[in-house]
């Protein structure tokens, strides 16, 4: 999903950062629609223009987000230490 | 200052078959603190898409788990997609068994019902829920605005901003 997007704003990230620091910018395929000061801004102004098409919103100064969900990675929501079993568990 | 109070109830089956209350604590420990939510799409994009002309998708309700250990708020990826959410971006999550999976990035906004704020989440994480019984995981990046409260002995908690 947005590879292009994705892509465009990869290779001038450099450009954009130098010309709009800490802006949001809209890219739709390999066009820029602007850059905006906040993401409300640059969703607002996406949708004007995509609607519900998806199009990218990013801030010109974005690093890679470091995501951690912990319990749902683990797929422990849920667990439940009551829900007894007759396999064997995990050595440790 | 809004302030949303909850007590979970539950009830269970006696080995005979008879109804019986269960103490919310032990609900609350079996199911965490959960709150009911209706999503809808971002404030913003939906203004945006009204000015055009355009039908914006019917909001969805749904069961949030309150979860500090998660660094970003989570939406289940099935009802991003039946609510035809637009993606503004992909990013990345680690998981058990990947070192990185990519997940679509959709703008929505969170309205705790009973809550009298809605949660602008432009940023909201796809990821599989809807097996957890989940429509939301609320993650660190909206927490940091609220004060919560968890009362493990009463099974209460306590939310406000």
């Amino acid at each position: 999903m947005l590879d292009v997007e994705r892509t465009y704003f990869n290779e001038n990230r450099e450009e954009l950062l130098r010309m709009f620091p800490g802006k949001f910018v809209v890219v739709k395929e390999q066009r820029m629609l602007g850059a905006f000061e906040s993401i409300q801004e640059a969703l607002g102004a996406g949708a004007r223009e995509f609607g519900m098409t998806p199009f990218l919103v990013r801030r010109t100064d974005q690093v890679p987000e470091n995501v951690s969900i912990p319990a749902l990675t683990l797929g422990l929501l849920r667990a439940n230490t009551s829900l007894t079993t007759d396999g064997s568990g995990t050595n440790s | 200052m809004p302030i949303l109070h909850s007590q979970l109830m539950g009830q269970g089956q006696t080995p005979d078959g008879k109804p019986v209350q269960i103490h919310p604590a032990i609900v609350l420990q079996q199911r965490g603190p959960i709150v009911q939510v209706s999503v809808a799409l971002q404030r913003d994009l939906a203004a945006g898409l009204v000015q055009q002309g355009l039908a914006i998708p019917q909001p969805m309700v749904g069961l949030a788990l309150i979860d500090t250990g998660a660094s970003n708020t989570c939406i289940d990826d099935e009802a991003a997609r039946s609510m035809n959410l637009p993606v503004i971006d992909v990013g990345s999550m680690t998981s058990a068994t990947h070192a990185q999976t990519p997940s679509n990035i959709y703008p929505v906004q969170i309205e705790i019902i009973g809550f009298k704020i809605s949660f602008q989440s432009p940023r909201t994480m796809g990821a599989a829920l809807r097996e957890q019984g989940l429509l939301i995981l609320l993650g660190r990046d909206l927490l940091q605005r609220c004060t919560l409260f968890y009362n493990g002995p009463t099974g209460q908690i306590t939310l406000s901003i």
